[in-house]
């Protein structure tokens, strides 16, 4: 019975099989990154990058029509200069990054809306641009599974220079110039997870295995590998259950995975180890010294 | 004497305006192209008629601009689809106000149900489009009554073409062998074509382009398509591609090509009339589906 | 003694109304010395151009070929995010930066150097604390034993003994003494005037430009003090622009 619940809908069928691959690539990537977004308090970058991509693909669409290719491109490119930009505004001037986002993400929509209407077609580029993720074809996957490799080496190469910019950026630039490439870097990879990510499985599950699986994170480790080894696992334990779920019920994949992740969390936020409420609430005896 | 002069000039130039008067075309504005092209036929260049949807766009989820407003101020007389599928009209007549009278095309046709609510893909049966152009002649009659013999005679003829479309597609279907009358497509457009013409349109998603699959509702379609030797796939105009093309890798079933459900093409594309829109139907139909 | 800083008609600042003008003097090697003034009174400023953090407005500030890695600076910790999830041993090993970079590895001999840093600064067995659960007082040992690791021949510390308990202020002092005696440059921005004159040798006084500067008991009478004050208070929008000139006060 558990088998056939658990097992048996991925050794049936392709999709499924092909959809638990994307999935488990998806959180190798992204999660880590999604514990540095939420670390630097920029966990509604996901929502704001969703939207400044849109004149890029708006480029792509009048330069090739519905070219998949051409759109992400130029979505790629779009969501390079906001983030880039808003990047470099925050470095040398007061404005933190939530605000320096939010002000190039929204100029970057309406030039995309803008951009759209005078083209005279109403597709919703956007809603094109989005993949599911029981549509997996080869090239999906590899892109995908791509992504996930080239965030891991990346974030291997800018680990310690982006995280002593988290803590303390003051430091760092006494010591050293690759406090700003580390940052810039950081947000090129984040740029390149969410785009492609859009893509391959629609914005639900490309933002939210990134940041719930970092809230939840957060409630079980104080430590920095901890809560990255951590989120990793609740993304991939929540594509699994998420497909199981979405397998047996009528509940859409992408919704299910991200309400699975939901429900873990509100778990953590109960019982986690780190101010845990129900921890909070009965507390171990505390020691000696 | 003046006065007899005077009066023959006035009717001089009121007879020779008339003809003038009844030479400006009729302004209507249609839904979307599908009714565009009807109204095109059966008001020929009595006519002035401008669509909201244009070709490849989505009805479904439409949003009006400031020149759409404008549009229906200035228009006598809108046609419209009907059975909810232009949920945004109703906002946008409120906006634009002026004289247009209404006339939906729908009117005297049963509508089947899908899920909970109307289909109004009526058009898909050409039975149906028949109505339609009645309807349409018969408003295009009451909005301009001088005009009423070259509207009746354009209907006419039209229709003749519709019912030749009618044998057309219905003999093509004949030629089909009976247990492969089957097929998959994305998007659920094609009730009222399965009804009339006898081939199965199963599909994952519900009416609009909106609603996402589950993976059960993959899984079933897969199956069956594997249970049941469902010979080929289609894609849709709107709606994930990727989504029918997995379904078709896996199952071995073919891609049989686009099927036009929602809106024309433009006039470069292979569908940018309604009975050239039905033929590539039924044509791409066939050959998926001969052999 | 050959001069190791140089401050040549300095101007640092945000907008338009500079946090330091006009600074002209010199910090020779080995120097010991204090930077006091009101609040507001530009020395935080003054310690970011002198570290390369904030661009001169005017002016050039020269530190006779010191290298950037060879700065070791200590910032306010209000700068510092103390909710990251890093542990005191990481946190202090980050001055090791010059000899590890991106990727050098933390050998033995770097985890012995972690762990002398730490007991110098009397935070034995706190490696694996967070930095979040630390006192104030012991976050600021924890940066006294970063520099203590960098190991650099100029030493910039800002406000090192705000809100500090007297016996780490002493002990942290008593580190000060001993990079003095060691012959590294050391600068620090102070607030405790008792201090700076039973420890300091030399004293800038800085309000928003040099009130005075060179030896502490000549720089720290009452009518110095009380100028710098007046001078602090000084921020009007309807000033004129500041015009150049060059500054003939003493220095050191």
């Amino acid at each position: 019975m558990i088998y056939d619940a658990l097992i048996a809908p991925f050794l049936e069928f392709e999709f499924m099989r092909r959809a638990l691959a994307a999935v488990v690539a998806l959180s190798l990537g992204g999660a880590p990154i999604g514990v540095f977004l939420m670390l630097r308090r920029m966990s509604l970058v996901g929502d704001a990058m969703a939207h400044a991509i849109l004149p890029g693909a708006a480029v792509g669409f009048l330069l090739s029509g519905l070219n998949l290719f051409a759109m992400t491109a130029g979505g790629l490119i779009a969501g390079f200069a906001v983030a880039l930009l808003a990047g470099v505004v925050t470095r040398n001037t007061d404005l933190k990054e939530d605000a320096s986002l939010a002000t190039f993400y929204l100029a970057s929509l309406a030039l995309g809306v803008t951009i759209v209407s005078v083209k005279g077609t109403n597709i919703d580029l956007l809603h094109v641009l989005f993949g599911n993720i029981l549509a997996m074809d080869d090239q999906t996957l590899l892109v995908v599974a791509f992504n996930a490799t080239l965030t891991l080496i990346v974030l291997a190469v800018i680990y310690r220079p982006l995280v002593i910019e988290s803590v303390d950026p003051l430091f760092l630039r006494t010591v050293s110039r690759a406090g700003a490439l580390a940052h810039l870097t950081f947000l090129a990879l984040v740029v390149v997870n969410l785009v492609n990510g859009f893509q391959a499985l629609g914005t639900l599950l490309a933002v939210g295995l990134m940041i719930l699986p970092a809230g939840i994170a957060r409630f079980w480790s104080r430590e920095l590998t901890g809560m990255i080894t951590i989120a990793v696992a609740s993304a991939i334990l929540s594509g699994y259950a998420g497909l199981v779920l979405s397998f047996q019920t009528r509940i859409p994949s992408g919704p299910a995975i991200i309400l699975v992740a939901a429900a873990l969390y509100v778990f953590s936020i109960l019982f986690g180890n780190v101010q845990g409420v129900v921890r909070q609430l009965f507390p171990a005896p505390h020691l000696e010294a | 004497m003046q006065c007899l002069r005077g009066f023959l000039l006035v009717l001089a130039v009121s007879l020779g305006g008339a003809p003038l008067h009844a030479q400006a075309p009729l302004k209507v504005v249609a839904s979307f192209s599908i009714l565009g092209d009807f109204v095109k036929n059966v008001g020929g260049d009595r006519v002035a008629v401008t669509t909201l949807v244009g070709p490849d766009g989505d009805v479904h989820v439409y949003t009006p601009t400031p020149s759409d407003v404008r549009k229906i101020a200035d228009a006598k007389l809108l046609v419209i689809n009907g059975f909810g599928l232009e949920g945004w009209l109703p906002r946008l007549l409120q906006a634009a106000g002026g004289k247009a009278s209404i006339v939906t095309v729908t009117s005297g046709i049963t509508p089947l149900r899908l899920g909970s609510n109307a289909d109004p893909h009526a058009w898909q049966s050409v039975a149906n489009a028949e109505k339609y152009v009645a309807n349409i002649r018969d408003a295009l009659v009451a909005a301009d009554p001088p005009d009423a013999d070259v509207f009746r005679q354009n209907a006419q003829a039209y229709l003749a073409k519709l019912a030749a479309l009618d044998g057309e597609v219905r003999q093509a279907v004949g030629q089909i062998p009976q247990g492969r009358r089957k097929v998959i497509s994305t998007h659920d457009a094609f009730g009222y074509f399965a009804a009339r013409y006898g081939i199965e349109f199963i599909a994952p998603i519900g009416v609009s382009t909106e609603a996402e699959p589950s993976a059960r509702d993959i899984a079933k379609i897969v199956a069956q398509v594997k249970a049941e030797h469902i010979p080929a796939v289609f894609l849709e105009r709107i709606g994930d591609p990727r989504l029918i093309q997995r379904i078709s890798a896996e199952t071995g079933a073919r891609v049989g090509g686009t099927l036009y459900s929602d809106s024309l093409s433009d006039e470069k594309g292979d569908s940018p009339t309604y009975i050239d829109m039905v033929r590539h139907n039924i044509r791409t139909l066939t050959s998926a589906l001969a052999n | 003694m050959a001069a190791q800083l140089q401050f040549r008609d300095v101007t640092l600042g945000y907008d338009r109304h500079p946090a330091v003008h006009h600074l002209s003097g010199e910090v020779g090697a080995g120097a010991l010395l204090a930077v006091v003034g009101p609040n507001g009174a530009g020395k935080s400023t003054l310690f970011r151009g002198l570290v390369g953090i904030l661009k001169p407005l005017a002016g050039t500030i020269l530190t006779g070929g010191i290298d950037a890695r060879d700065i070791a600076y200590l910032p306010q910790t209000a700068d510092i995010d103390r909710s990251f999830p890093i542990s005191v041993f990481d946190f202090v090993g980050t001055g090791l930066w010059r000899q590890t970079g991106f990727f050098g590895g933390i050998g033995k001999e770097a985890r012995a150097g972690i762990a002398q840093a730490l007991a110098a600064v009397g935070l034995s067995g706190f490696e694996n604390r967070g930095i979040g659960t630390l006192s104030g007082g012991q976050m600021q040992r924890v940066l006294f034993a970063r520099v203590l690791l960098q190991d650099a021949r100029l030493i910039v510390l800002d406000e090192p003994f705000n809100a500090i308990d007297t016996k780490t202020s002493a002990d942290l002092l008593a580190l000060v003494q001993q990079w003095h005696a060691e012959g590294r440059t050391v600068l620090a921005a102070l607030h405790d005037m008792d201090l700076v004159r039973a420890h300091f040798p030399e004293t800038l006084l800085l309000a928003r430009g040099k009130v005075a500067w060179g030896a502490t008991a000549e720089v720290l009478t009452t009518e110095n003090l009380a100028e710098a004050r007046r001078m602090c208070e000084a921020f009007d929008d309807g000033a004129a622009a500041c015009a150049v000139d060059v500054d003939t006060s003493k220095a050191a």
